[in-house]
């Protein structure tokens, strides 16, 4: 059976095929575009933090009771101390935030001393002594880590910046774009004139600020601050950490009596709550993809089944006149296959607008060049198996209908 | 050749079992023009769609052309209908969405035939009953007599050996009935066997053999004789 006639005869009859191609218009229109936006969102989710989120967990000392500075140096020492020694610890680090945290230090780093002008390129900072690589699993693929002589506290009413430290790969890159070989050994400045020698380089660790464009650049900075509240990151053995949380917390909470254990939590619990407005988002638009094809599948089941009674003697005198039960079948195809054809081109158009639109409207990626096709190829296969049924029974009306009916 | 020995149809309800022919063998010759007369209900279109192949036989045996057709399966049964059978309906049958030119090109395309040859037969058959001016006229935009005509010239379009008609003068005036007819007898003349239901005794008689159906059983002889023996008795 050829498309000729059925597109002759779809002409005659048109409102119910214009209404279920503007469907299929918009429904392409809408998924692809939700794809897309579900696709750049599942992109963010699966970037990597850098640290070895599953065997990794923090919480923070408090003191509430006063302490001098020496003191509070002593507990912070005896803590680490205490928790590196635990059987099942990887290592453990003081530090002021960590990656995904939503909170946390930035600052400007420039090429030249002075004020810091808007070429000034923006960084998270860690705290760390030289057990921090370790702790937050982090490739040194340059350079090296701090030896404990570059580590020292800070001290009081002394701003002067630490002169070591060790960045990512992707600061080193915004710092200095068409450096082909090495940042060790280079300076920068920080806090307008103190100057930074960059002793090592790391792959990836992130800033903590999961939704900042600059979320890659980190730097790691070998200083200890000796404050009332401290956020002590541990790494675990695999398998371990479910039974080291309460075990640490115990064993802290007796160790010193003047302050409290709290905020004890897991990089994945801290991973689910920085990325648990992607989350949401990337459910809603699947289930208004999900929910848009069913409707749109619906009413082509409705639009098929509805011809087949309203033809159904016509069908009957095509099985009279030599049409097999296939190409019965055939003819709803062909007919959705034409009606899908027409949507489809619409909706790519519409697509394509649409896209273009939210591109500039909420800076997104534009969608890649094989959303449309999959989701054309998709619709179309909807399409068939909505028809299949109806042309099913189509293809089961007797030919005796053409003589019995009148 | 059209052989049909011992044949049977049975209508099967939920409720009811309804006799529609019973036992009947009949044989129609190369080139026949056979009428089917008789009562409303007796069985007249079960035996035409069993003859054409829409329904299928409860018992007995039917050959076309020396070959059994209660073997074959639904798309060899689809392509005897296709190749050797025209239907004419009462109610014409057109497809109300395809003009003249594509109502007539439907069994050519199941045919598989290319589109230069159907074109020969469509323009051919239409001029034939003499509706070649207007292929693009739709079956709403004729009259009942031209819709018969272009559903004539569809049955003829595949060049069948056997037409088969079911009252195709019930939905017609007399002026418009004998004109179809006189077209009918004329295909008749160039070879085609025709077997036709009608009431009217008139057109039966134009027939060169008459059956008559009473109550499932199928009877040889002229319609007058049998309403005359059925008034005896
Ligand atoms: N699909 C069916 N199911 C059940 N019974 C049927 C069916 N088709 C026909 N019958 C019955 O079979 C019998 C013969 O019907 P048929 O249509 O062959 O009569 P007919 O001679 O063509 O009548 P008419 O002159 O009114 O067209 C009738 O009693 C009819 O009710
Ligand atoms: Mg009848």
């Amino acid at each position: 059976m050829d498309i000729g006639p059925i597109w002759r005869a779809m002409l005659r009859n048109k409102s119910g095929f214009v209404l279920i191609a503007l469907q299929i218009a918009v429904t392409l229109t809408i998924i692809v575009n939700a794809f897309g936006i579900i696709q750049e969102r599942s992109g963010r989710v699966a970037r990597d933090s850098g640290i070895d989120e599953a065997n990794t967990f923090a919480f923070a000392s408090v003191l509430f009771t006063d302490y001098e500075r020496e003191q509070r140096k002593t507990l912070i020492d005896e803590d680490l101390d205490l928790i590196r020694n635990v059987p099942g610890v990887i290592n453990a680090v003081a530090s002021n935030s960590f990656p995904l945290r939503q909170g946390g230090w930035s600052m400007g780093v420039a090429l030249e001393p002075g004020n810091q002008g808007p070429e000034s390129v923006g960084t998270a900072i860690y705290f760390v002594d030289e057990h921090g690589a370790e702790t937050f699993d982090v490739d040194i693929i340059d350079g090296k880590n701090f030896t404990p002589g570059q580590v020292a506290w800070s001290i009081e009413n002394d701003n002067t910046w630490p002169a070591y430290g060790i960045i990512t790969e992707a600061l080193g890159k915004e710092m200095w774009p068409d450096e082909t070989g090495s940042y060790v050994g280079k300076t920068m400045f920080i806090n307008d004139t103190d100057p930074v020698n960059i002793v090592g380089v790391v792959d990836t660790l992130q800033a903590p600020w999961e939704s900042w464009t600059g979320v890659e650049r980190s730097m790691l900075v070998p200083q200890r601050r000796p404050s009332e509240f401290v956020r002590y990151i541990v790494r675990a053995e695999p398998g371990m950490r479910d039974r080291l949380m309460p075990e640490i917390e115990a064993m802290l909470a007796a160790s010193n009596k003047d302050r409290i254990i709290r905020d004890m939590t897991t990089m994945d619990e801290v991973r689910k709550l920085a990325y648990v407005g992607d989350a949401a988002l990337i459910k809603i638009l699947s289930f208004v993809v999900l929910l848009l094809t069913i409707i749109t599948s619906l009413g082509i089941v409705g639009l098929a089944s509805f011809n087949v009674s309203r033809r159904t003697r016509q069908i009957g005198i095509r099985r009279a006149l030599g049409a097999t039960k296939p190409a019965i079948v055939r003819y709803f195809l062909i007919e959705n296959s034409i009606v899908s054809a027409i949507g489809l081109v619409v909706g790519s158009a519409l697509a394509i607008g649409l896209n273009i639109v939210m591109v500039e409207a909420f800076s997104l990626e534009p969608l890649a060049w094989y959303v449309i096709p999959a989701g054309v190829i998709a619709l179309w296969a909807v399409g068939q198996l909505a028809v299949a049924d109806p042309a099913r029974r189509a293809s089961n009306i007797s030919p005796a209908i053409a003589t019995r009916s009148s | 050749m059209l052989k049909m020995t011992n044949v049977s149809k049975i209508y099967r309800t939920d409720t009811v079992e309804t006799h529609a022919l019973r036992g009947f063998s009949l044989t129609v010759e190369e080139g026949e023009f056979v009428s089917v007369t008789g009562p409303s209900g007796s069985g007249k279109t079960t035996f035409l769609n069993i003859a054409g192949l829409l329904e299928e036989l409860t018992s007995g045996n039917y050959e076309i052309d020396g070959r059994d057709i209660s073997s074959l399966n639904d798309k060899e049964r689809s392509r005897v209908r296709n190749e050797k059978i025209g239907f004419i309906f009462q109610s014409f049958n057109l497809i109300p969405e395809l003009n003249v030119y594509d109502n007539v090109d439907v069994p050519l395309r199941y045919r598989g035939f290319d589109a230069k040859e159907r074109e020969r037969r469509i323009m051919g058959c239409l001029e034939r009953v003499g509706l070649a001016s207007r292929p693009t006229h739709f079956p709403a935009q004729l009259s009942g007599g031209q819709q018969q005509r272009v559903a004539i010239a569809r049955a003829l379009a595949g060049e069948p050996r056997f037409l088969l008609a079911d009252e195709p003068t019930g939905n017609l005036d007399t002026h418009m009935a004998d004109s179809v007819l006189d077209l009918l007898a004329e295909i008749n003349e160039a070879g085609t066997t025709i077997i036709m239901v009608t009431h009217e005794l008139t057109l039966a008689d134009r027939a060169n053999r008459n059956l008559f159906v009473r109550d499932g059983h199928i009877h040889d002889g002229p319609p007058e004789l049998h309403f005359a023996t059925a008034a005896n008795a």
